[in-house]
């Protein structure tokens, strides 16, 4: 972990309201280019706001987003180099599994021939080759995922966004995501930021974890210098009781 | 850089949706009820005729209340929680007097049940369907599908796990019908008792003929309206009539605030009973039995020389009804269902996005606007168009049929898009944001193919009502512009019923004809989905 220290993302005092509530309070810090970051946090902690205004589905009521150094607090979604991936993946169901990748890149004005190279390309990196002409709904809840990532990173984005997108699966399933999304994470080298709420997937996965709780940000370090060193309460409470049972086990997962 | 929100509302076309709305539904009510002065207040009131009217319309949608939600109930009962065979036959045939004018299920039993009909002779009843028990059996033909249609809609969604788990509980199957059925059953009860009521009471279609002498407040308003000019004593009885229709918009919205989504684990588990279903089975029959005797009343009649003298067998009176006005008043009728059908689905299309998946402050105030129209009767909206609008260049004209059937039907096509994108994920115009596709581009690629199984059936449903409505448009055609379901009645009352008897046929032939296409076309969509999610 230490040794990728390019600063990618920057997020300064980002502060969201809905009607007067807070959602987001003054949360600031950095992504590092090729890390996966967790953002840990019960739900209604503002984790899911803290996703949709990075990508801009949210406006920024205060704060500052930039990448590589370009400011992009209100630029609009498209443009900022970021991709996600919904929790329920919102695939396009009328379209088959090819032309869910592909329409992004025609609406680029790329031609059909290109287009269709490219997305073909993605769907084999991704193992999805046999099943391009079927339509999302044929599909494993698994495999619907594959192709809400193949639809976003065909775009080439600089980071991917995860909103909770495993809840929906069993835990077999989660378990051979886990490794497909490191492997992702390696071969296209990009960053992704993922939601949970599963102190287990988070210690599972990350490079790093960023622990919120009410609007705030609590906590933001490697897996085992939270375990080690808790910021305060909060974190021993809702992070580490929660894992104690596993801890062991865990420990030899997050070190291998 | 400056801040702004990327977020389009859409608020004009949201306040121009809103303003259609004002100038085609709240300000002709309005300058109906502004144009009401205290005499036509007192003569109405005054008048020998009102409170007998009063009394039948209450007596009349009350006895006929009770007997349809019941037997809408039982049918629905017994299509969705038996294992009779033939219930698809079953659920098309049942709503079949849905798809005919009111008016004309009066036209059947006077022939049947009529001064020398075909089945009065039998039953040596003559003449003695005239008045309220006329009035009754028409309104409970005419208005049991609609109950019908609520109660299986509940039954179909109703979630089948409350129901396993008494039985594991050891709770008996008639103590489980009256402690899970029956109060899962209230909302729609209750909508269904509202919704027969206002029908019947404001239908002026029925009475008007086998009411014989009697009067109805409906019937009263059509008279005084159509046969005397009093708009302003139109316009108060029509105040009257709206009052049942406006509690039961209020209750409805009342109960949609309060229901939750509910969730089906499982469907409801049928078990085996025969003699359960040899009940049901042969009550469905019987009920069918009576709907299929009434069309076959209008088919025997329409093919006859002279009913009830000279009953052989003839097809002169499709020529006869097509050179009597009748050629122009289908052409008429196709043209005006065809162009509210379009127009209606395609706005209504554009309104139900906006309202649900394009939320603003404006966006509730239009949702609430395009369901006005439950509150309003046809009737009433028919009368309060020929108060704004006399005078006006579209007065006289197609457009204004055109725009009272709009205004008139629009609430249910509307709910039913509004349901559909509801139901659909919040987030796809977010992932186009994000790839760079334009909410118009993810609109037309996207979610138009995906709805557009219920946009076929809101064009079904604008057409098949606009072909068989009397109520929003009576006041307002003129001899030119008259649809046939409207000269259904003049040939009622000069007795030509084999004329009025074709008429009805071909309005049911076109009906069914519009609804077997759309079942056919919606079949395919819904298989082809149904075909691919099994395939997985």
């Amino acid at each position: 972990m230490s040794t990728m220290q390019t600063k990618l993302l920057e997020v300064r005092n980002l502060t969201h309201r809905f009607d007067q509530k807070l959602a987001l309070d003054n949360v600031s810090f950095d992504v590092y280019d090729g890390e996966f970051l967790a953002i840990l946090g019960p739900s209604g902690c503002g984790k899911t706001t803290i996703l949709r205004t990075l990508i801009g589905l949210l406006d920024v009521d205060e704060g500052k987003v930039s990448i590589d150094g370009r400011d992009i607090t209100y630029a609009p979604p498209s443009s900022r180099n970021m991709g996600i991936v919904f929790q329920n993946y919102a695939l396009f169901e009328n379209m088959t599994v090819l032309k869910n990748v592909q329409y992004a890149l025609k609406m680029k004005k790329e031609t059909r021939a290109d287009s269709e190279e490219k997305a073909m390309a993605m769907l084999k990196a991704m193992g999805l080759t046999e099943h391009a002409k079927k339509k999302p709904s044929m599909l494993s809840g698994g495999q619907q995922q594959r192709v809400a990532i193949a639809r976003t990173l065909v775009l080439r984005p600089r980071i991917i966004l995860f909103d909770e997108p495993m809840s929906a699966l069993d835990v077999e399933t989660r378990l051979a995501l886990r490794a497909e999304l490191k492997r992702i994470q390696k071969e296209f080298g990009t960053t992704m930021i993922y939601i949970t709420h599963d102190q287990e997937e988070a210690f599972a996965m990350a490079d790093r974890i960023m622990v919120m709780d009410e609007a705030k940000l609590i906590q933001i370090d490697t897996p085992m210098n939270i375990i080690e060193h808790p910021a305060n309460d909060y974190v021993q409470r809702f992070v580490l009781d929660n894992l104690q049972i596993k801890v062991d086990s865990l420990t030899k997962y997050i070190k291998a | 850089m400056k801040k702004a929100s990327f977020f389009p509302k859409a608020t004009l076309p949201k306040v121009i949706l809103c303003l259609i709305f004002i100038a085609f539904v709240f300000f002709p009510f309005a300058q109906m009820v502004l144009k009401i002065t205290s005499e036509d207040i007192t003569s109405v009131f005054s008048s020998p005729s009102f409170l007998p009217a009063l009394f039948t319309s209450l007596k009349a949608a009350a006895i006929t209340t009770v007997i349809s939600v019941l037997l809408g109930f039982l049918l629905a009962f017994s299509l969705n929680r038996t294992n009779i065979p033939f219930k698809g036959v079953f659920t098309v045939l049942l709503v079949l007097p849905m798809l005919i004018p009111s008016i004309s299920h009066s036209t059947g039993l006077i022939v049947l049940f009529g001064t020398n009909g075909i089945l009065s002779q039998l039953l040596g009843m003559n003449g003695t369907i005239y008045g309220l028990s006329g009035i009754i059996v028409g309104s409970v033909i005419y208005s049991y599908p609609v109950a019908f249609l609520m109660f299986s809609d509940a039954l179909k969604y109703e979630d089948g796990s409350p129901y396993e788990a008494a039985q594991v509980l050891g709770i008996p199957a008639g103590r489980r019908f009256f402690a899970i059925t029956l109060p899962y059953l209230t909302k729609p009860l209750i909508s269904a008792t509202f919704s027969v009521f206002t029908l019947v009471i404001t239908d002026y279609g029925i009475p008007l003929k086998i009411g014989g002498k009697i009067n109805t407040l409906a019937t009263l308003m059509y008279q005084e309206v159509i046969g005397q000019f009093h708009f302003g004593q139109g316009s108060v009885i029509g105040l009257i009539l709206l009052t049942p229709a406006l509690v039961a918009f209020v209750i409805n919205l009342v109960m949609k605030r309060q229901s939750k989504m509910g969730f089906v684990t499982s469907p409801v588990n049928i078990k085996k009973n025969l003699g359960r279903d040899a009940v049901s089975f042969t009550f469905c029959m019987c009920v069918l039995l009576c709907i299929l005797t009434l069309i076959g009343a209008f088919a025997l009649v329409a093919f006859t020389v002279k009913y009830p003298s000279d009953m052989t067998p003839t097809l002169k009176n499709v020529m006869r009804m097509l050179n009597t006005g009748g050629r122009k008043a289908l052409t008429n009728s196709i043209v005006i269902s065809v162009i509210v059908a379009t127009i209606g689905s395609i706005v209504a299309f554009i309104t139900a996005y906006f309202t649900s998946r394009m939320h603003s402050a404006i966006s509730s105030v239009l949702h609430l606007f395009s369901i006005t129209s439950l509150a309003i009767p046809g009737i009433v909206l028919g009368l309060s168009y020929s108060m704004a609008f006399s005078g006006s260049f579209i007065y006289g004209t197609l457009a204004i049929l055109i725009l009272a059937n709009l205004m008139h039907f629009f609430a249910s096509p509307y709910q039913m898009m509004y349901n559909s994108l509801s139901g659909m994920n919040q987030n796809l115009e977010n992932v186009g944001d994000t790839l760079g596709i334009s909410r118009f581009r993810i609109v037309r690629d996207v979610i138009l193919p995906q709805s557009s199984a219920t946009l076929i059936e809101m064009f079904s449903y604008f057409f098949v009502n606009s072909m068989m409505t009397i109520s929003a448009v009576s006041f307002l055609a003129n001899a030119r512009t008259k649809p046939v379901s409207l000269i259904i009645e003049q040939f009622n009352a000069q007795g030509n019923y084999e004329i009025a008897a074709v008429i009805a046929i071909i309005i049911l032939v076109v009906n069914i004809t519009m609804k077997t296409i759309v079942h056919f076309t919606t079949g395919t969509i819904r298989n082809r989905a149904k075909i691919a999610s099994a395939k997985r």
